[in-house]
C-alpha cells in the first residue's frame, strides 16, 4: 500500500478533557490510516472514545477538551497544527460530517435548502442562484422527490430520514474527499436506516469518498465497511479488514461484541453481554483495560499493557497474540 | 391565522372588562368621590344634591353599568384639574411617552444584545464578570438616583444636555439612558443565558463543521435562535417602560403620561388615574398580541391554532 493511496493519517492521537475531576483521557493513542474510496468502521461501546476521535478530525472538540498530541496528516497538511482559517477550508469542504440526530443537527430557523446552499457558497466560487440550483441537484441525488419545495421547507416539517438525507446532501455539496457519518442511522427507524445506508454506499461509489463511520452498531459495520477498528477504553484493540474480524475476531472484547449481537437463526434465549462496564477516563488502569471484564485474562495482563501486535493486516492489542507471555503466564481467577 | 387573531382579540374582551371593574372600583377606594369634589365645608345638603345628580346613590352594579356604557364610548368623565373630559388628555400625552418609551428601548436592546452576547462568548472571562457585575447594578440602582446623578453629570458639571421639559431629541437624551438602563440590565442577562444554551447546541456543531466563518456563526446560526425570547422580553418590559416613566418623567419634568399620572394621583383627579390606566393596559395588550405575532416571522416552528 503506497502512501498515495492514503486520504487521512491519524498517528498517535491523545484527546484529552480537563475537568474539574481530572484528565479525562477519551482518546489515547490513536493510530489509523483512511485510504481513498475506503470505508473504515470505528466500533466500540458508548465512551470508548470513537466519536472524540472523529471530532478530533475536524477539531471541533471544545473546551475543556484538547488534542494534546499526535497528528492528523491530510494532503500532507497536519490538521492539529494548520490555522484556524486553513481548517475552515478543510471543513465542509475536503472533509465533511453527519451526525447522529438529524433533528438537533440542522438549524431550525432556517430552510433546508439555504442550509445547503450555505455550505457551496462557502467553499465554491459560486453566485447564490447557481447554489440554490446545485442544492436542489443534490436534494435529488439523495433521493427527495419534490426537491425544489423540500428546499423552502424547515427541519421540523420534515421526517428523521428525511433530515438525515439532508445532511448527507449538506455533506457531499462540495465533493469532499472524506465523509465523516458519527452514528448516522442510530436514531432513525430500521427501515429508514437501510435506505440511508445504501445512499452512502451510492454515494460513495460514485464520487470516490472515503468513509469513517462511527457506530456501534456490527450489523452496519457488516454491510458497509472495508475495514474495521475496534475501540475500547481510548485505544484501538483490533484492526482488520470486515471479513477477517468477522471471521477470525481475537481480542477478548472484540470478540464479546460479535456474541453480544442478536442472532436469529440461533434458538438461544438469553442475549449474551459483556459483564462489567469501561473503567473510569479520567484513571484508566495500569495494565490492559479491558483486565476487569476479560474472560481470558492472564495475570501478566493486570499489570503490563499490551501493545498492538499483528501483521499490517490484522493487529490486535492483547498478551494472547503473544506465545511467550501465554507460555509463562497463568490465567487469571 | 385570521383565526388565531380571531380568538385573540375575544380574549380581550374579559381582560378589558376586568380593568374596567378595577378601574372603577379605584374611586371607591380612596374614598367618598363626593366629599373629593366638593368643599370640606359643603353641607350636608348639597353632598347629598350632587350624589344624585352623579347617580352615586344607585346600586353599586347599576353605577358600573353607566361606567362601562362610558367607556365604551371614551367617556371617562371630566378632569378636576383641567375641566375637560380626561380622555383626550390622556392621548395627547400618549405620543411623548412612546416616544421616550421607544428610545429607552433602543439604547437598551443597543447595549443589552452586544454585551449579552460578548458576554456568553467569553464566559467566565473578565468582560462577562465586568458585564455581569454591570448588569447587576444597572438593575440595582433606582431610576430616581440615576435620573438626578445624570443630570448632575451632563447637565450641571458639563452642561451639555438639557435637564428637563422636551421638544428636541437631546431632551430625550437622559430620561432614555435613565429608563433603558434598568430594562438592558434584565435583557443582557437573558440575551447571554440563551446564547450561552444555544452554543451548545448540535446545529452549532454542524455550521462549524461547514466552515462557517465565527462572526456568522455567532450572529446568524446562534443569535437568530435567540430572537423569540428577546423579542418576548422587549414587549414585556414595555410596560417597566411605561411604568418606569412615571418616575423618569417626574425626574425630568418630561411632559408624559407618567407626569400627567402623577400630577392626577396627588391632586385625586380621579377621571385622569381612570382614563390613564385604561390607556396604558390596552396599549399592552396590545403589544402583547403584536409580539406573540411577530414570534412567528422569527421561529419557522411556531404555528397559531
Amino acid at each position: 500500500m503506497t502512501m498515495e493511496n492514503v486520504a487521512l493519517e491519524v498517528k498517535d492521537l491523545k484527546t484529552f478533557f480537563h475537568t474539574e475531576d481530572g484528565v479525562v483521557k477519551a482518546v489515547d493513542g490513536v493510530s489509523f490510516n483512511v485510504n481513498k474510496g475506503e470505508t473504515v468502521a470505528i466500533v466500540g461501546e458508548s465512551g470508548c472514545g470513537k466519536s472524540v476521535t472523529s471530532f478530533s478530525i475536524l477539531r471541533l472538540i471544545k473546551a475543556p477538551g484538547k488534542i494534546e498530541e499526535g497528528s492528523i496528516i491530510f494532503e500532507n497538511k497536519d490538521l492539529t497544527k494548520i490555522k484556524e482559517s486553513q481548517m475552515r477550508d478543510v471543513r465542509g469542504n475536503d472533509i465533511s460530517m453527519i451526525f447522529q440526530e438529524p433533528l438537533t443537527s440542522l438549524n431550525p430557523v432556517f430552510k433546508v435548502g439555504d442550509q445547503i446552499a450555505e455550505t457551496i457558497l462557502l467553499h465554491q466560487d459560486v453566485d447564490k442562484k447557481e447554489a440554490k440550483k446545485k442544492s436542489i441537484e443534490l436534494l435529488k441525488k439523495v433521493g427527495i422527490g419534490r426537491a425544489e419545495q423540500i428546499f423552502n421547507s424547515y427541519p421540523h416539517s420534515l421526517s428523521g430520514g428525511m433530515r438525515q438525507r439532508v445532511m448527507i446532501a449538506m455533506a457531499l455539496s462540495c465533493n469532499p474527499k472524506i465523509l465523516i457519518a458519527d452514528e448516522p442511522t442510530t436514531a432513525l427507524d430500521v427501515s429508514i436506516q437501510a435506505q440511508i445506508l445504501t445512499l452512502m454506499l451510492d454515494l460513495k461509489k460514485e464520487f470516490g469518498t472515503s468513509i469513517i463511520l462511527i457506530t456501534h452498531d456490527l450489523g452496519v459495520v457488516a454491510e458497509m465497511a472495508d475495514k474495521v477498528i475496534v475501540m475500547y477504553a481510548g485505544q484501538v484493540v483490533e484492526e482488520s479488514d470486515v471479513f477477517t474480524l468477522f471471521k477470525n475476531p481475537k481480542h477478548p472484547y472484540t470478540k464479546g461484541l460479535l456474541e453480544s449481537t442478536p442472532k436469529v437463526h440461533e434458538l438461544e434465549d438469553e442475549l449474551k453481554s459483556i459483564p462489567g462496564s469501561v473503567p473510569s477516563a479520567s484513571n484508566w488502569p495500569k495494565g490492559c483495560r479491558f483486565y476487569s471484564r476479560c474472560s481470558m485474562r492472564l495475570n501478566h495482563c493486570n499489570d503490563n499493557a499490551p501493545e498492538l501486535l499483528g501483521d499490517e493486516n490484522h493487529i490486535v492489542r492483547c498478551w494472547l497474540q503473544n506465545e511467550e507471555v501465554v507460555k509463562q503466564s497463568e490465567y487469571a481467577k | 391565522m385570521a383565526k388565531y387573531l380571531r380568538k385573540r382579540l375575544l380574549e380581550i374582551i374579559p381582560v378589558l372588562l376586568f380593568i374596567t371593574f378595577i378601574v372603577f372600583f379605584l374611586v371607591f377606594w380612596v374614598g367618598d368621590p363626593v366629599a373629593l369634589m366638593l368643599p370640606e365645608d359643603a353641607k350636608q345638603e348639597d353632598i347629598e344634591n350632587l350624589r344624585s345628580a352623579l347617580k352615586l346613590d344607585e346600586p353599586m352594579l347599576v353605577q358600573f353599568g353607566y361606567f362601562v356604557s362610558n367607556v365604551v364610548q371614551g367617556d371617562f368623565g371630566k378632569s378636576f384639574r383641567y375641566g375637560e373630559d380626561a380622555l383626550p388628555i390622556v392621548l395627547e400625552r400618549l405620543p411623548s411617552t412612546l416616544t421616550l418609551a421607544f428610545t429607552s428601548m433602543i439604547i437598551a436592546v443597543l447595549i443589552a444584545i452586544p454585551a449579552g452576547i460578548i458576554s456568553a462568548i467569553r464566559r467566565n472571562s473578565a468582560t462577562d464578570v465586568f458585564v455581569t457585575g454591570f448588569s447587576i447594578l444597572g438593575k440595582a440602582m433606582p431610576s430616581f438616583w440615576l435620573g438626578i446623578m445624570l443630570i448632575l453629570i451632563f447637565g450641571v458639571i458639563f452642561k451639555i444636555l438639557p435637564v428637563s421639559g422636551n421638544g428636541t431629541w437631546a431632551h430625550l437624551v437622559l430620561p432614555s439612558i435613565t429608563l433603558g438602563t434598568a430594562v438592558s440590565a434584565e435583557m443582557t442577562r437573558l440575551v447571554r443565558s440563551n446564547m450561552l444554551a444555544i452554543l451548545q447546541q448540535d446545529y452549532i456543531r454542524t455550521a462549524i463543521s461547514k466552515g462557517v466563518k465565527p462572526l456568522s456563526l455567532i450572529l446568524k446560526h446562534g443569535f437568530k435562535n435567540a430572537l423569540v425570547p428577546v423579542i418576548t422580553i422587549m414587549f414585556l418590559q414595555i410596560s417597566t417602560l411605561v411604568s418606569g416613566a412615571l418616575v423618569t418623567e417626574v425626574v425630568f419634568a418630561y411632559p408624559g403620561l407618567g407626569q400627567l399620572l402623577v400630577q392626577a394621583v396627588s391632586g385625586r383627579d380621579m377621571a385622569i388615574i381612570q382614563a390613564a390606566i385604561f390607556v396604558v393596559a390596552i396599549m399592552v395588550i396590545l403589544l402583547n398580541l403584536l409580539a406573540d405575532l411577530l414570534y412567528k416571522v422569527f421561529d419557522p416552528r411556531i404555528k397559531y391554532n
